[in-house]
């Protein structure tokens, strides 16, 4: 099987990152910061390191880089350690699940209250639009790097200037960006949120919560840390303060192959190669008059989403599914977009390239989408 | 023989701390913080410069730390 759903996570892995998993099982079984020999020391020394190279990576301070599961814990700890005691926050109309489910349950249980912003082809109207909805007690605003339904990039960078005008914490889910952009966090970011297993490469149950350190986070989970231990207050120290419970070595170290592979490789040529495949793809879909392209002239991370007549998504992936290509259909866990995009029925079908794709695999997929039928 | 710990607040600390010292020239290991200071389990940094030295570069730096610890 082909696959093309790199955006839900990345597959296949760098070989490294299979021998750095199977080592950390092997080599590196210590419980990290837990204890004071040389299994504990061995595996806390690794975690360092892989931390080390994210926050190189993301313009970071080692302790502001946190381990979590996934972007989705990221981002509510970040969200809901932002807005623990109420106030207003923005998000914008192209936001995932993961944004939008969180400050739904804040906004249900804890009386936050929110505000959608539109996102306009117009990059200035975009932060106008977010500018306009600031209230007095606006404590954040999160906002996708790119959307990962159509792989458009939002104006981050002039989101932030506003947040960082306004004395409002900036939330960037970077999902779909980090990998494929030099994201950094010196492009305004407050706390950047992002998966280790799509285009970082690492492994899944990966990911990161990186922060600039200017806004404390409450808590969401709480526990043993390794610290402190005789407190019954949770560690205020960073990153320990967002780490109860043993972490996740196994796929830390993964994930810190991960990073060297797209570090090496760098993600502008990442970028560049993703985005080649993403053209030829569009280009072959154009010869085919029942294939639609979502936003097909945005700027964007390597996606295209599509529809091939009235055909139901779920359905057309279906059927790629059965020739061999592994697409996602539906709506990607992200209905604000699909709102947004006019697609809440229909869903699209998303083709996400990685850095392992050719365009021999490309041409293979515009030919099994010709000879469906309906 | 009397040694000198440098009682950091967590591990991560301890590793950025060994790491700045080890770049700068400085003799530094981690160990567990041999007795309960107040706050419970921790690491320090085991140094063979003067206290003084040392924490003055972790202040340098912004590493936080906690207490300076000379034991057997």
């Amino acid at each position: 099987m082909i696959n093309f759903d790199n955006s839900a996570t990345s597959f296949p892995k760098p070989a490294s990152v299979a021998r750095a998993v199977s080592e950390a099982v092997s080599r590196f079984g210590g419980n990290p910061g837990r204890g004071g020999h040389r299994i504990s020391g061995e595996a806390a020394q690794k975690v360092f390191e892989v931390r080390s190279q994210a926050a190189e990576m993301f313009g970071a301070q080692v302790e502001n880089v946190a381990f979590t599961q996934n972007c989705t814990y990221a981002l509510n700890m970040a969200i809901k350690g932002i807005m623990q005691s109420g106030g207003h926050i923005i998000i914008s109309d192209y936001e995932h699940n993961a944004v939008a489910r969180p400050v739904y349950a804040l906004w249900k249980m804890r009386g936050v209250r929110f505000s959608v912003a539109k996102v306009s082809d117009d990059d200035d109207e975009t932060a106008a639009n977010f500018r306009e909805l600031i209230e007095k007690d606006t404590k954040a605003v999160v906002c996708t790097l790119a959307s990962n339904v159509t792989g458009r990039i939002l104006p981050y960078k002039k989101i932030a200037a506003l947040c960082k005008e306004h004395n409002i914490c900036f939330i960037g889910d970077g999902a779909q960006a980090c990998g494929v952009l030099d994201v950094t966090l010196a492009d305004g970011l407050d706390i950047l949120c992002t998966a280790g297993h799509k285009a970082l490469y690492g492994p899944t149950g990966t990911g990161l919560l990186i922060s600039n350190g200017r806004f404390e986070l409450s808590t969401i989970i709480e526990g043993g840390t390794g610290t402190a231990s005789a407190q019954l207050e949770q560690t205020g120290t960073m990153p320990e303060r967002l780490e109860s419970g043993t972490l996740g070595t196994v796929g830390i170290i993964g994930l810190g192959e991960g990073l060297r592979f797209v570090r090496r490789k760098t993600p502008k040529a990442i970028y560049a190669h993703e985005m080649r495949l993403c053209e030829q793809f569009a280009q072959l879909l154009a010869q085919n008059k029942r294939v639609k392209i979502y936003e097909p002239d945005v700027r964007r991370v390597p996606v295209v989403a599509f529809n091939i007549g009235d055909m139901y998504s779920e359905k057309a992936a279906q059927m790629l599914s059965q020739k061999g290509f592994a697409l996602r259909g539906g709506l990607q866990c992200a209905a604000l977009a699909h709102r947004t995009l006019g697609t809440l029925q229909q869903g699209v079908v998303r083709f996400s390239p990685s850095v392992f794709n050719e365009k021999a695999q490309v041409s293979a997929l515009a030919r099994a989408i010709y000879t469906m039928k309906e | 023989m009397k040694k000198t710990l440098i009682a950091m607040t967590s591990i991560t600390y301890a590793m950025k701390a060994k790491k700045l010292l080890g770049s700068l020239g400085f003799y530094c290991e981690i160990e567990k913080t041999p007795k309960n200071t107040g706050s419970g389990c921790g690491y320090s940094i085991r140094v063979k410069s003067h206290p003084a030295v040392i924490t003055a570069r972790l202040d340098e730096y912004g590493i936080p730390y906690k207490n300076v610890i000379q034991t057997e």
